[in-house]
Order: structure tokens, then C-alpha cells, then sequence
């Protein structure tokens, strides 16, 4: 396979790139999937392709086939070129991308337990764990959808300056959706998703079907006990899920540069953040935000990004200030800087765009305890079902779907779908401290068109807002 | 592609699979994207892919296959086989459609002069050139076109194929950073695609959009723009399939039969449209698509099915398969008698919304959302745009917000861009008592 990609990479110069890469990728893996106790069914994950990308007089053509043939890629390659050059002349500038110096690098993650060597019977197994830890509960879970993947993901990536970045890493996750009705009242986990770069021994010492019971015990307990929160101005202290969200949102997507200079102003939209606002206050000196890639067998885990420049960890935010923004070669060349490596594609048929990888709120030096102790009146929210926020990524919300009242420093009864709706600014300025310990939770983040969900994880350590408005 | 999906049918029978559904796919499409008046990229894609549907004794099983010589078919029937033996019984499953069926041509679903388009740029600049036209400073979107072939074989005597062309953009004007507009155009015919036409409403609301005070919270009238109703209306027509109400991912769970929606109200899913972004001759499983209501008169007559679902639960298939999943072809909300300007007229103290995204649910089971406005908003004053406004977020629920429908326009919008799929058919609605709400620091 090597060869077809050099030689994409050949024709494109020949036929008149200034710059050409091209990325063979493959994708091999399994899904089962079970619906309240029925086994759905099983996927057989197949796909393979390659993806050319040039630039021609300062146009960006990109092109793809999955027949991997010298002379479909040929043809592909052609219409890439074709591409470029009609787009040149609807430019005002000439694309151009930063300088970096590349490498030769082959890596892999392993195994432990490799899925390949386990059968479609014993993945269904892990689904049948949750199954019966859920439905042993004595709780009512009326609608269960549960689902199983693992994927090995073969990358082969190619430039006309030098790089040559071959991965093989595999990925395995668990999702669930719970539906608890007791006391003819429904409440719900959505989408819990569990994920790793790794193999099945993550998902093993994970333990995904004590979490499936805790979530189910929660919802149960929030159906009988749970009370409306407070409303007006309390503390909040938000857990790692809650804070991993909130960076994801209001701090990862910001912080693309793309999105923040226009290019995905007609889809995801654009930033309330401009280039000059390096160096500017956002948050408290309690506040950092980093960005890394590296973290091993995260669901975010990359070495090399795919414009083949090698991942570093990225401070977004350091002690409440603007540090840093996520750039690929394109978008650094136009503030003068060099890439930080967020180039990601999904697969060979989309082109590498900003992306973020692994996103947490760095830890503080506070006990979850102290973190609690001295709040009158407040919220503790610890999980979150509704969120979104608006495209220029400034007014955000988060309702808590498992929460508790925290009155004089003490964790009380659960409260029923507290509010908190907020600006960023707002958000990161009321942080007054930061928990030690980080947990991280996967998600898929959507952007660019036709549409890359990657995976990513998200989370950090717990924190302490101060005197926020809550609703509900 | 037949010889191939013969072949696969073939060689399943061999080893022994039951229903066996093949479905091949011949794609092109491209793509160009545009933002701050400039193309930042053009796109080509080319592919060719079987997707396999095989069932063992109740056992289901799926695959995609990309490469398609003998041996490959053999060894990859031969794992599926395999694997899908090791499992249980999905208990559930009562097969495939029995075929064959007959398929009528659909009017305006191919059209060649798509497929011989050489260059679409000048499509691009005219919906740029719109835009900037009514005032807008920063024009951003993409551009599709696409040419289509789908080759159908299944175990049950099914043999159908399908030939589809379109072309569609998405354009968002900007005037500053908090002032913008949206508007699309999609057809799968040239002659009714009309670019200008999108990028000046883009434009038009763009204009209008600027100088936005803050929004106030509060329980609102509320227009909805096809833009955004169509938005609401994809996630609808999600939670329709009988799948999602199984799976926990539906409001509609239990309520067949009942009102769950204003008596004015009519929705179906209509795959046989002609001109419709979402239009096929046949479902994945070779039934001839057609015109199903969802909801009647405010009531809701059924879920979106295919053979399996709907003999378990003892009924007709709508057409929808989707082998695992059902789902919606085009989303068609019926027509009112409201001219835009009478609509306006009901609303003395409202808002205006002209898209929304991020729709996310608090239940899915309950329907408890929100969404996000996006460009402009307007508060609405006896009848007529007061001012924009900005920075406030939908926040309600989806039964409430069908029970509180109380006019809808009489003419109506395809829309189909990166935030609604499958496409949607509406008019403007006017929607009583909205939530609205507004971030609190």
C-alpha cells in the first residue's frame, strides 16, 4: 500500500501541486448491539480508501476512491489537481501552509487482550454483563440499547515534504441507554459511552456494568427522593464529566483557529474569541485547559496528526489566560506560527480539519471535600444529559441529570434538572478552585461537512464555581 | 452490479444464511466549500460499496465489502457466518419483505445535465454575489452536487435499481460578528435549483439582523422560519421510527392513537416525492416507497416501520426499512391557509426565529429540549419586526411545542443542509406560548 500512496503523491507534483499528501486508511472491526435483552446484531466493520489533498496555485483540491487501484488513484489524484486550480481563481489569497519538519515514523498501540482474538459470543457477553447487572437491580429499566465496537484503525500518510507517518491503533468502546420508570415516572441515561485506544482489557478494569448499575440506582433514587433544586445564586461545585464538557464547549471549540478566522462559519460557526485575544483573561488563575493528544490509550490518542506533524500536549488556558489556539499548518501559516498538530480526518474520505483530541481542566489543590465544606447553599452536579451552546460558542447550558443539594458544606438529596445557563466568560471567571483528582469521559465531536465525528475524550477535575445563578 | 450482488446472493445461499438483502452503491459526489467570499476547498468522491444483510436462524448479521472478487466475497460471508452463529436468537425478527415488486420512475430524481456538469463555481459566486448584494460582508457555505446509483437484490425475489441526481447549497451571510442569515436551495433537477435565491435570503436576514439587543426570557409566540421548524422536524422524524421507540430515544413511546399534536396538524414522510432531496423508487428491503402520515390531524397513526417491526406488531410496512433501523425519507410538514404576512399579523407581542441548532434533549422519552437560535432572531410587535435580538435559547417540549402549533403558511420549503437530514418539507409555522430562555451571567 505504500507504494500506491507514493506514488499519489508523485503524480499530484507531476501534475502540478505545489504541495500533495495523500492517507490511505483502514478500518477493520466488530459491533454487537442489544436492544432490550434482544441481540440486535452484529456489523462487520469494513472500510479502506485512500484521500489526496493539494495545493495548485494557492487552491485546495481534495479527492478520494476506495477502489485502490494505480489507475482509479490516478483518476482521483487528477480531479484533486482539476479541483484545486478551479478554486484558485474564486480566491482572494493563495493558500499557504506553515513550515515544519517531518519524519519517518512507524507506531502502534497494543494489546493486551486483542479483539481480534476474542469471537463476536464474548463481546456480546460484556453487552449481557450490563444486562443483568441492570435488570438484578430490582429497579424497572423498561428500555435498554445497548452496543459493543472495537475497530483497528491503519493510517499510511504521505507528504511531498518528507513525511511518512504509518499508525495501527486499535479502539474499543461501550455505550449505553437506560430508561429507569418507577412510580410511573421515566428518567433517563442517554448515550453513556465508555472508550479507549487499547485493547479489551480497558473496557475490563473499566467495568462499564458497574456503572450502567450506579447510573440506574441514581436515576432511581432521583425518581423518589429528588427535589427541586435551589434557584438564584448559589455555589456549584461540577464533577470531572461536567467540567469536561464545559471545556470541550466553551474552551476547545473557541480556541480552533479555523472556526475562529471563518472557515466553518456556514456549519459550526464561529468564535467569540479573535487572534488578538492571545494573552487576554478569560478565567480565573484557577482555570487551565489542556489539550493533548498523547494521554496513552485515551479515546483522543494520536502521535502524529494527519498532516504529519508530531502531537504535543496544547495549554489553551493557563491560570485564567488565552494561551494558546488549536492550528493546523493552513491556519498557523496565516498568524506566522507553526502547527500544534490538531490537523484530524475520520477517515480517508474527508480532509484533515482543527480538531481537538483530549480536553481537561487541569487539577488544582483541593480535596473534594474542601471543595464542598464551606458552601451554605449549592448544587453538586455530577452528570449532565441537556447541553448546547451557541455557535459563537459564548452562551452555554448544562442540565444536571444526576445532582445533589450541598447545604453547609455537606451532600444532601438528590435534585431534579438544575440549570445552569451561562456565558463563558461568566462560567470560567466564577471558578474559585480546583479538585486534584481527574477523571476523563468520551464523547464524538461533531464538525466540518460532510460531517467528522471524532472521538475525543473530555473531563479534568472537579471545580468550585462561586456565586452562579442556578435555575430550573 | 447485479453479476456482483447475484454472486453474494448465490454464495449466502451456499453457506446456508436465510434472508440475504445485498445493496449496492455507485457514488459521486462533490463538493465546494466557501467562506469569506473564497473557496477554501473543492471535494471528489468516488466510491463503489456493497452493503450485506444476512440472516442465520433468527441471527443478524451486516457487513460492508469494498473490494469484490470471489474469494473476498467467500471469506467475508464465511466470518459473518461464523460470528453471527455464536449468537443467540434476536427473538423478534420476522424477516423480509417478499417480493418481487413493481417500481414506477419517479418524476424529477435524475436529471443528466447534473451528472455532465463540468465546473459549478459560477453557482457559488452567483449565491456570494447575492449575498453581498443585500449588504452582507462575509458569505460562507458549501455547494453538493451528486449522481447516484443503487442496485437492490434480496433473497425474497427482489430485483430493483435507481439512478438519482441533485444539487444543493447551504449559504450563511454575515454582516458582523453577531449579525447573520441563512438560506438554502436544494433540487435534484438543474432547472428548479436556484443559488441566488439562497444566498439573498442569507443575505436579506443578515441585513435585517443587525444591531441585536439582548433577547429577554419569558413564554413567547413564536414564528419559525422553515429553516428552524425543519430542524425540530428532523429530530421528529428520528424519534418516529419504531426503533428509536424501542431503544427509549422517542417521545412518541406509547402514544399511538392519541393526540399528540394541534388538530391542524398533518405530518407524513413521503419517500416517492418527486424533487425531493431524500426520494428512492425503494426501501433496503425492495418495498416501493410511499406516502405514510405519522401524525393526522394531530393524532399519531403510526411509527415508521419495515416488514419485521411491522408484522411483530401486526401491521403493513410504511416503507421505511432501514433493515435494523427504519427511517424517514422526506419529512413533509402539510400546508396551512396563512399567507407569511398573515401569519405575522396573529403574533401582537412574539419572536421570529430564523434557524436553530444544537438541539439536545434533557429526556428523549419525555421530548424536554433545547435549541439554539442562530442568525437572526426578531421580537415581533402586532404583526410586524420590532428589532433583532440575540443570545436566547429555545427551551420546551417537543409534544408541547405540536400541541401549540396553531397556523402554519401555505407555501412550503424544502430544507436540507448540515444541521437537518433527512430533508423537510415545511412551511412557516406560528407556534404559541415558546420557552425562551437567556443565559444568567
Amino acid at each position: 500500500m505504500h507504494e500506491l500512496v507514493e506514488f499519489a503523491v508523485e503524480k499530484a507534483q507531476e501534475l502540478g501541486a505545489s504541495y500533495a499528501e495523500a492517507r490511505f486508511e483502514e478500518k477493520n472491526g466488530t459491533e454487537v448491539v442489544m436492544k432490550n435483552g434482544n441481540p440486535e446484531g452484529l456489523g462487520i466493520l469494513a472500510d479502506r480508501g485512500i484521500g489526496i489533498r493539494v495545493l495548485v496555485d494557492g487552491g485546495m483540491g481534495f479527492s478520494s476512491t476506495n477502489l485502490l487501484t494505480k489507475e482509479s488513484v490516478f483518476d482521483a489524484v487528477k480531479r484533486a489537481v482539476k479541483l484545486a486550480k478551479a478554486a484558485s481563481k474564486v480566491r482572494n489569497k493563495p493558500i499557504q501552509f506553515s513550515e515544519e519538519s517531518f519524519h519517518e515514523v512507524f507506531y502502534e498501540v497494543r494489546m493486551r487482550k486483542d479483539f481480534r482474538d476474542v469471537g463476536a459470543e464474548e463481546k456480546m457477553e460484556y453487552l449481557k454483563r450490563i444486562e443483568e447487572s441492570v435488570l438484578g437491580s430490582g429497579i424497572t429499566v423498561p428500555m435498554r440499547f445497548l452496543s459493543y465496537r472495537d475497530f483497528m484503525w491503519h493510517k499510511i500518510f504521505m507528504n511531498n515534504e518528507g513525511a511518512m507517518i504509518e499508525s495501527i491503533i486499535p479502539r474499543v468502546s461501550i455505550t449505553y441507554n437506560l430508561v429507569v420508570l418507577e412510580e410511573g415516572q421515566m428518567e433517563q441515561a442517554p448515550f453513556v459511552q465508555r472508550a479507549f485506544s487499547g485493547g479489551l482489557e480497558l473496557i475490563e478494569k473499566d467495568e462499564p456494568w458497574e456503572r450502567a448499575l450506579n447510573d440506574v440506582k441514581a436515576l432511581r433514587r432521583l425518581i423518589k427522593e429528588g427535589k427541586k433544586p435551589p434557584e438564584g445564586k448559589v455555589d456549584i461545585v461540577i464533577s470531572p464529566e461536567v467540567a469536561g464538557i464545559a471545556v470541550h464547549e466553551s474552551v476547545g471549540h473557541p480556541y480552533e483557529l479555523d472556526r475562529i478566522m471563518g472557515r466553518e462559519a456556514a456549519q459550526a460557526g464561529e468564535s467569540f474569541v479573535k487572534p488578538e485575544m492571545l494573552g487576554e483573561r478569560i478565567g480565573s488563575e484557577a482555570v487551565t485547559v489542556i489539550e493533548d493528544p498523547t494521554i496513552p490509550n485515551s479515546w483522543g490518542f494520536y502521535l502524529y496528526d494527519d498532516e504529519g506533524v508530531k502531537a504535543r500536549p496544547r495549554y489553551l488556558i493557563r491560570e485564567g489566560i488565552i494561551s494558546e489556539f488549536l492550528m493546523n499548518r493552513e491556519y498557523a501559516a496565516y498568524l506566522g506560527m507553526k502547527s500544534n498538530a490538531s490537523a484530524r480526518a475520520i477517515n480517508y474520505n474527508r480532509e484533515p480539519i482543527v480538531r481537538m483530541a483530549n480536553t481537561y481542566l487541569a487539577p488544582g489543590d483541593h480535596t473534594f471535600e474542601e471543595l464542598v465544606e464551606d458552601i451554605k447553599l449549592g448544587v453538586y452536579m455530577v452528570s449532565f444529559n441537556e447541553w448546547n451552546i451557541d455557535d459563537r460558542r459564548y452562551q452555554q447550558r448544562y442540565i444536571g441529570r444526576e445532582a445533589y443539594l450541598i447545604e453547609n458544606g455537606e451532600i444532601k438529596h438528590p435534585v431534579r434538572k438544575p440549570i445552569l445557563e451561562i456565558t463563558t466568560k461568566g462560567l470560567w471567571s466564577s471558578v474559585d478552585a480546583v479538585g486534584k483528582e481527574i477523571e476523563m469521559f468520551p464523547g464524538t465531536c461533531g464538525k466540518g461537512e460532510p460531517g467528522q465525528g471524532v472521538p475525543v475524550w473530555m473531563g479534568g477535575a472537579p471545580a468550585r464555581l462561586r456565586d452562579v445563578v442556578l435555575r430550573r | 452490479m447485479f453479476e456482483i450482488n447475484k454472486l453474494i446472493l448465490k454464495k449466502a445461499k451456499e453457506l446456508g444464511f436465510g434472508d440475504v438483502v445485498v445493496l449496492s452503491h455507485e457514488e459521486s459526489r462533490r463538493q465546494v466549500r466557501f467562506a469569506n467570499n473564497e473557496i477554501t476547498v473543492a471535494k471528489n468522491w468516488h466510491s463503489r460499496k456493497v452493503e450485506l444483510f444476512a440472516e442465520y436462524e433468527k441471527r443478524i448479521g451486516s457487513t460492508t465489502l469494498m473490494t469484490f472478487d470471489e474469494g473476498t466475497i467467500e471469506k467475508t460471508l464465511k466470518a459473518l457466518l461464523a460470528s453471527v452463529k455464536s449468537l443467540a436468537p434476536k427473538e423478534d425478527y420476522y424477516g423480509i419483505a417478499e417480493g418481487p415488486f413493481k417500481y414506477r420512475d419517479i418524476p424529477e430524481t435524475f436529471d443528466r445535465k447534473i451528472v455532465e456538469l463540468d465546473e459549478p463555481n459560477e453557482y457559488v459566486e452567483s449565491a456570494i454575489n447575492a449575498a453581498l448584494e443585500e449588504g452582507a460582508k462575509r458569505v460562507a457555505g458549501v455547494l453538493y452536487t451528486d449522481h447516484n446509483k443503487l442496485y437492490l437484490s434480496t433473497s425474497n425475489g427482489v430485483e430493483a435499481s435507481d439512478e438519482g441526481t441533485g444539487i444543493e447549497i447551504s449559504v450563511r451571510a454575515f454582516i458582523g460578528d453577531e449579525e447573520s442569515g441563512h438560506g438554502t436551495s436544494s433540487s435534484r433537477v438543474l432547472s428548479k435549483f436556484d443559488p441566488e435565491n439562497a444566498g439573498r435570503k442569507a443575505g436579506e436576514i443578515a441585513k435585517l439582523a443587525v444591531s441585536p439587543i439582548q433577547g429577554e426570557a419569558g413564554t413567547f409566540d413564536v414564528i419559525f422560519d422553515p429553516l428552524a421548524f425543519a430542524n425540530l422536524m428532523s429530530y421528529m422524524s428520528f424519534m418516529a421510527s419504531a426503533f428509536a421507540v424501542e431503544a427509549g430515544f422517542s417521545f412518541l413511546v406509547g402514544k399511538l392513537g392519541q393526540r399528540i399534536a394541534h388538530e391542524g396538524v398533518t405530518i407524513k414522510d413521503i419517500g416517492n416525492m418527486p424533487n425531493a432531496y431524500g426520494t428512492r423508487k425503494f426501501d433496503d428491503e425492495g418495498v416501493p416507497t410511499r406516502e405514510t402520515t405519522i401524525i393526522e390531524n394531530g393524532e399519531l397513526r403510526t411509527y415508521l416501520l419495515n416488514t419485521s417491526m411491522a408484522k411483530k406488531y401486526k401491521t403493513e410496512t410504511t416503507a421505511n426499512a432501514g433493515l435494523i433501523m427504519p427511517r424517514a425519507w422526506n419529512i413533509y410538514v402539510e400546508p396551512g391557509n396563512h399567507s407569511k404576512e398573515e401569519l405575522f399579523s396573529e403574533v401582537k407581542h412574539g419572536v421570529y426565529i430564523t434557524n436553530v441548532w444544537y438541539t439536545r434533549f434533557q429526556n428523549y422519552v419525555k421530548g424536554d429540549f433545547s435549541t439554539i437560535p442562530r442568525d437572526g432572531a426578531f421580537l415581533i410587535k402586532n404583526g410586524e419586526i420590532e428589532r433583532p435580538i440575540r443570545n436566547i435559547r429555545v427551551s420546551d417540549n417537543m409534544q408541547h411545542i405540536l400541541e401549540n402549533i396553531v397556523a402554519l403558511g401555505k407555501e412550503l420549503y424544502q430544507i436540507h443542509w448540515w444541521e437537518v437530514d433527512p430533508p423537510v418539507f415545511t412551511p412557516y409555522v406560528l407556534v404559541r406560548d415558546v420557552g425562551i430562555t437567556k443565559a444568567t451571567k
